[in-house]
């Protein structure tokens, strides 16, 4: 009995071993795309903060909203970039950031979309002066690949306290079925 | 699970707002909350008029609208054709003139971006360059 429960305690431990293994992997790939989204964020926020007499130009030209409004989202928008960034890295407020980035993308995307259906010739402003000579697809396929980033970030961090639960499932199943 | 996303959200949007307020105030200055031009870097047709041949009159739209009509002695100069316009701007042009850009209305963006590459990009940087309010349409309603 004693020997069957070492046997299966060795067991446990090598699969929980492996299943923590495959969680550390993931998370620290996870971390990474974390870092990078991070990265893009920030610098976006820094070129736009400061310039921000030229994005609320670059938001006027969506022909979206008023001025006045375009101005004082010129204002806030790069700092909330930036927040959100900070807030990847250091995982303070992180699904709220994620929330916050995944909307203002999807916002983007569609004004984007829109802008290029009404046949406005408009500059994103995304990255400042560097983006200013991005096509419309580059534009596109950088914002797709950054909302596929942050969806799976998204989910990930949702599912994250329910990974950890199944890693640890078995161990606590089996060592309950030997006692 | 929700409410966590909800509350993160908007502590992080309220943290947003300080430095966003600070630094609309640092910039007070250089842009208004009213319109895309700052107020001293517009002027009216009746101020221009004023000026007489001391303003150099800037046609900032589409060739084609210029080629049908303009403000008499006007030069065409348009981010289009910026490279092949210039020159015979920059000929008209002394630092002692005044440049008044127009495009079609108020509400289009053409001599704004036009008076801003001729502030930013020339050589020595022109300080005198002004926007028309109201546009083609202003001087049209003012002189015909």
């Amino acid at each position: 009995m004693k020997k069957t429960s070492n046997i299966e305690s060795l067991d446990n431990a090598a699969s929980f071993g492996v299943g923590r293994w495959a969680f550390d992997v993931r998370h620290f790939l996870w971390r990474i795309v974390d870092f990078i989204l991070a990265g893009v964020f920030i610098y976006a926020g820094v070129l736009k903060a400061l310039d921000p007499v030229q994005l609320a130009h670059d938001i006027d030209h969506y022909k979206i909203l008023p001025w006045t409004i375009g101005v004082g989202l010129a204002f806030y928008l790069p700092w909330l970039e930036i927040l959100c960034g900070l807030a990847l890295i250091f995982r303070r407020f992180y699904r709220g950031a994620l929330s916050i980035l995944t909307a203002l993308v999807v916002i983007f995307l569609v004004a984007t979309i829109a802008a290029k259906v009404r046949g406005l010739d408009i500059t994103c402003g995304c990255f400042g002066h560097a983006s200013q000579n991005w096509s419309f697809p580059a534009h596109l396929a950088l914002d797709l690949a950054i909302l596929a980033a942050l969806v799976v970030l998204c989910w990930c961090s949702v599912a994250q306290s329910a990974c950890e639960c199944l890693t640890s499932a078995p161990v606590v199943r089996r060592v309950s079925k030997t006692a | 699970m929700k409410f966590l996303f909800v509350r993160q959200a908007v502590i992080l949007a309220a943290l947003a707002l300080a430095p966003g307020v600070g630094e609309a105030i640092y910039f007070r200055d250089k842009i208004s909350w009213r319109s895309a031009i700052l107020p001293s870097k517009m002027v009216t047709v009746e101020q221009a008029h004023a000026w007489g041949d001391t303003a150099i009159w800037v046609d900032a739209r589409p060739d084609d609208e210029f080629a049908s009509d303009h403000v008499p002695g006007a030069i065409s100069l348009n981010e289009d054709h910026w490279n092949e316009l210039f020159p015979q701007f920059s000929t008209a042009w002394s630092p002692e003139k005044k440049v008044v850009v127009y495009c079609s209305a108020q509400s289009c963006d053409l001599a704004r971006e036009v008076a801003e590459r001729l502030r930013k990009t020339t050589q020595p940087p022109m300080e005198n360059v002004f926007v028309l309010e109201g546009g083609w349409e202003a001087w049209v309603k003012r002189n015909r």
